[in-house]
Order: structure tokens, then sequence, then C-alpha cells
């Protein structure tokens, strides 16, 4: 197959494209079925439009066309007006290539080519809708190789090792418990529901509705077992779809490169350059914190601004906490996953808790003066703030080690940032009058993610910590 | 402690920003003005109308005297060979590190009013922050966006 002939994708794109189309039309049909009064007028209209919609997709897979050419792939293609980009291959930061249902029943693929377009919008990139997976193979060997004879005449010595290395497999068991905790506040609603139910028999609903009578403490019953049984279907949809989405998750290094293949219906396939990785994020949500387990996040430079996915990848969905360093370390050996965190002192505490429960205290006498006696229960609103900020405080913390920053904090979720100090865009620190009363500061470093800014940000340090940190940063101040 | 950085922001700041405080006092007293006419016409009591005159008159001095005054006083900045340093806040002071390998380039902006005294804005754009340094001397904005720009060349391209 010569790459330079002008090709079409596989016809099936043309139907892909239209349905497609009617998705995001799908407002208007549905207004015109609803209101829509019947009669032959509306029956034209309704075979005019869709025949409009059949012409369009056609038409415009018969415009699209690509080929590799002086190394460049090279897309033309508009309905009216003509359009021709052409991306070179040294502009091409990955291909990412997915199937889709439809993709899969004729041995296709989808490939998204992304770039490090400065342009914040969908034009980073390009996207062949249906291709043969030899194609696409054939396209992704002629980029490799491509890029690898640029690489070779910078530096001769460094042999391009085509290996590939597994790193991780996400089991059915982890992928059960990555999908029953995925859907955080909705577990712990219907939990605390369900929780409530036991006690049906203790407390005495009846007695405490007596005003009202039978008519309230049956509807109240009857609601609340709605909205837990409401909860519980939202649960488990999520967790059938999140684990459709990780099925057969692998993490393998081929080259330099990280590539992760997910997903049952709907295969997935993301690259991600070792060279632009900005930062590296651990989560723990508070259902897998109890069991020691975390969620690790690849921040990178990739990516365009409508495919957040691009930029933040998730690459271990699931690992005991201890297993990160020895999971990641053969192949993101710099990135020191730190044990030794500093914390944020004793006397910051009282700066989480105002900050953490000032908002709520209004709120909590409001509802405790208008809604006698039912509003005092607000109060427990106040304690899980207080309790949230304790845990804040708490895993406030940071640690430097040679080249790198990690910094720990706690917003809804526990995270642990870890920086190369080449690829920290700015530090901030900052202090504010009370806090240096106190010899308080807070700092703040961001990395670029995909076209915008992510970092971390940790309030109420020892200041003497935070000007360890500034100095650390600082290329001049030494 | 970290010495703060050297360079302070032109004078003429001050007197930009009160001028711009000015203006935003002047909408805020329309409409105290029409509130007090409703009070007067209305007859609401005294300490409402009282109390409003006291808040427009707090305001208009913080907008035009207090704060221009401190953040002019907080604004300091630095270039040096590897990075620029800036320093800003009234209540809460800030300071940021923005090393020269990681600038993308350097804009100068400039409204009307600081055309009027002959200032512009400096905005420092990394690939992930922007950054300013507000009402500089044009020349000197100018100077320090070629400088910027010429450090920053030296940087490599990867992000």
């Amino acid at each position: 197959m010569k790459m330079s002939e002008q090709k079409r994708l596989h016809p099936i794109a043309a139907f892909i494209n239209m349905l497609k189309q009617l998705k995001e039309m799908i407002v208007p049909i549905l207004f015109f079925i609803i209101f829509g009064s019947g009669g032959i007028f509306y029956l034209i209209a309704v075979v005019v439009g869709l025949a409009l919609v059949l012409l369009t997709g056609i038409l415009s897979w018969y415009r699209f066309t690509y080929r590799v050419e002086e190394g460049e792939l090279r897309i033309e293609h508009g309905l009216f007006v003509r359009k021709k980009r052409y991306i070179p291959f040294e502009r091409i930061q990955s291909l990412d290539v997915s199937e889709g249902i439809l993709q899969r029943l004729f041995g296709l693929v989808k490939v998204k080519v992304e770039t490090a377009g400065g342009s914040r919008t969908e034009d980073a990139e390009a996207v062949l809708t249906a291709i043969h997976k030899e194609e696409a193979n054939q396209i992704h060997e002629l980029i490799m190789s491509m890029k690898n004879a640029d690489l070779e005449n910078e530096t001769v010595t460094e042999e391009a090792d085509d290996l590939e290395t597994n790193i991780y497999k996400l089991s059915f068991g982890e992928l059960l418990l990555l999908a029953s905790t995925s859907g955080g506040v909705g577990v712990v609603i219907s939990a605390v529901i369900a929780f409530f139910f036991q006690f049906e028999e203790i407390i005495p609903y009846e007695r405490v509705y007596k005003e009202v009578e039978h008519f309230i403490s049956n509807g109240v019953i009857f609601i609340s077992i709605v909205v837990f049984l409401g909860f519980l279907l939202a649960w488990l949809i999520s967790v059938i779809g999140t684990m459709l989405k990780y099925a057969h998750f692998t993490l393998k290094k081929v080259d330099q490169d990280l590539i992760i293949t997910r997903g049952l219906l709907e295969k997935r396939q993301i690259t991600i350059p070792l060279k632009r990785i900005q930062a590296i994020r651990i989560s723990e949500n508070i259902l897998r914190q109890p069991l020691g387990r975390a969620s690790v996040y690849i921040e990178s430079a990739g990516g365009s601004a409508l495919n957040e996915e691009g930029s933040k990848v998730l690459v271990l969905p699931l690992i005991k906490k201890e297993q990160i360093a020895i999971v990641l370390n053969p192949f993101l050996n710099e990135y020191p996953v730190s044990t030794q965190f500093k914390k944020a002192p004793i006397r910051a505490i009282s700066r989480y808790l105002f900050r953490g429960s000032v908002l709520f205290i209004p709120v909590v006498f409001a509802l405790s003066y208008f809604f006698n006696p039912w509003g005092y229960a607000s109060v427990l609103l106040l304690l899980v703030a207080i309790i949230w900020s304790w845990f804040m405080f708490k895993d406030a913390g940071w640690a430097l080690e040679g080249d790198f920053l990690t910094l720990r904090y706690r917003g809804f979720v526990k995270s642990t940032v870890l920086m190369r100090k080449e690829k920290v865009q700015s530090l901030t620190a900052t202090k504010s009058h009370f806090q240096n009363k106190k010899r308080l500061a807070t700092i703040e470093a961001v990395v670029k993610s995909g076209h915008t800014g992510s970092g971390g940000r940790v309030s109420d340090l020892e200041a003497k910590d935070v000007e360890t940190i500034y100095h650390w940063y600082s290329r001049d101040r030494k | 402690m970290v010495p703060e950085p050297q360079t302070k922001i032109s004078e003429q700041a001050l007197v930009v920003w009160r001028i711009s405080g000015a203006i935003t006092s002047l909408f805020i007293w329309i409409v105290g003005g029409g509130l007090v006419t409703l009070g007067v016409l209305f007859d609401w009591p005294l300490w409402i109308i009282v109390g409003m005159i006291v808040l427009v008159l707090i305001y208009s001095y913080a907008m035009i005297f207090f704060f221009p005054k401190l953040r002019w006083k907080r604004w300091r900045y630095e270039v040096r060979e590897q990075e620029i340093e800036l320093q800003r806040g009234v209540f809460i002071i800030k300071r940021t590190l923005i090393p020269m390998v990681r600038v993308q380039h350097v804009d100068t902006q400039q409204g009307p009013l600081l055309r009027k005294y002959q200032l512009s804005t400096v905005m420092i754009s990394t690939a992930a922050t922007v950054h300013e340094i507000p009402a500089l001397d044009m020349e000197e904005a100018e100077e320090l966006r070629q400088s910027i720009s010429r450090l920053a060349r030296v940087a490599d391209e990867d992000v």
C-alpha cells in the first residue's frame, strides 16, 4: 500500500458521521417530534431532513481525503469550503487509536492525531474516523521512524530500544473495586440511607410524626425508599460504566512512550511520550483511602483543550499505596515517591478549622432559627465540616528530594503531586497578615496540563519551610 | 527572610489607580445618592440614611486613598538573569518566581488611562500561567519586554 496516495476513509465513516450529526441535532429533532402536528407536510419535512443529513454525510466522506507526503500528514476536506490541513510529523505528539462498536464490526480503528498546537480549539488535532488497522500501524511506524531519524541526528549514542515492557495490568478484582468505589458521593449517600433504615425499628417514626400522623410518616418512608433506590440505580449504572471503560486495562512502555489500552466495548489506546510528562498526581478518594488504595495520574503537556483525557491520564487506576513506587520506579525512576513529608505545624490547625467551618456557621444558625426543631440537625453539618478541616490539616505536607518537589493537600480528594523543578511553570508564596503573625505561609506550584495549568497548593505551612521551597526553586538566589 | 525584590513600579501608577478608584466611587455615589433620596422621600429611619452615607464615604476613601497607596508600596519586581520575581498584594502578600526558561512570550498592553500617563502593563506568559506587572513607564516596559524576550530565548524549547 502506498502511503502517498490520496485515500478516503472506509465508507462506514460516512455512516458514523451521520449518526454524530443526528446526535448533535437531537434537541431540534425531539422538538419536532413532540410538537409536530402530523400530516403530509410534516412527513415531507422529516424525509427531506433525513435525506439532507444522509447526503451531507456521504458528500463530506467523499471530500475527506488523506495522504502521507513529504513527511507530512495531509488532510483535505470540507463540503463548501475546502480545507487543507498539513501536519508535519515532528509536530505530532501522539496517535490515539480507539475502536468503537461500529469500527470493530469492520476491523477498523479511529485514529486521533494529537499535536502540540498552540491553538486552544479542537484544531489542535485531526481525526481519521475509520481506517484499516494495518494502515493505522503503517502511519504510526512511518511517524516513529521519521521521529527516530531526527533523534539519531541529535544523539547518536542513544540507541532506540524498541523494547516493550508491561508495567501494569488491572485484575478483575481490582476492576470491581475500582468501579464500586468510583461514584464516591453516591455510594456514601446510599450507604448512609441504608444505615438509617437499619434503625427504622428502633426510631419510632410514627411517634415522631404524630402531629401529622400516618400520612407524612408513610410519605417520608416512601420518598426515602424511592430516593434510596434512585441512588442505588445511579450507582449501579456508574459501576457498570466504569467497568466497561476500564476493563482490560494495561499499561505498557514501548520505546519512549507509555501506552495505555483499555475498554470492553470501545477499545481505547492512549499514548503518552515520556518527555511530555509534567507531573505525577496520586489521588486517594475517601472510599479508597481506608482500603490503602490510590489512583495515579500523569499530567501531560499533550492533548487539546476539548480533550481533557489527553492531559490528565489515569495510569494506575487502583493500586495499593506502597506498590506505587515499586511499579513506577523502573520507568519513572527519577520521580521519588516520598514517604517523608513535612507537615503543617500544630498552630496552623485553628486556621484550617476556621476556613473549613466559617461558611457553615451562618447556615446552621439560619436553619436552626427558621426550622425549629429539625434545623438543629444542621449542627451535624458543622461537625462534618470540622472533621473535614481536620483531615485537610492532617494531610497538608511537602517534601523536597533533589530536583523534585512533592506537595500533598486535600480538597475533597487527597492529592499528592510530584513535580520536577524544570517542569514547574511558576511558584508563588503567599502570606497574609494573620498568617504572618503565626509565622505561616502558603505555597503554590503550577505545572502545565494540556493547555491550562494544574499543580498543587498547600496552605499554612511553616513560613520557614515555604522559604526553603522558594529558595530551592529560585535560580538566582543561592 | 528572603529579601524583597528591589524595583518599584512607576509612581504615576498611584495617580492612575486613584483616578480609576474615583471613577468607581462615582458610580457608588450615584447609587448611594439615589438610595438616600428614596430614604428621605419615604421616611426611612435616620440610621439607615446616615449608615449609607458613611459606607459610601468609607468606600471612596478606601478606593481612592488607602488601597492604591498600600498596593503601590507593596508592588515590587525584579528581573534577573534566570528568573523574574514579583511581589504584590495589600493584606495578602504574594511572591511569585517565573524562571526565564519557562517564559513563552511577553506582551505590553495599555488602556486609555494608562496611555494618558505614558504607562503600560507588561504581561508575562508561561505555558500555563499569565503574570502581569501593572503601570510601568512606557520606555521601561518596552525595555523590560525586550530584555525578557532576549533572556527567555536562550531557554530550550521543550515544555
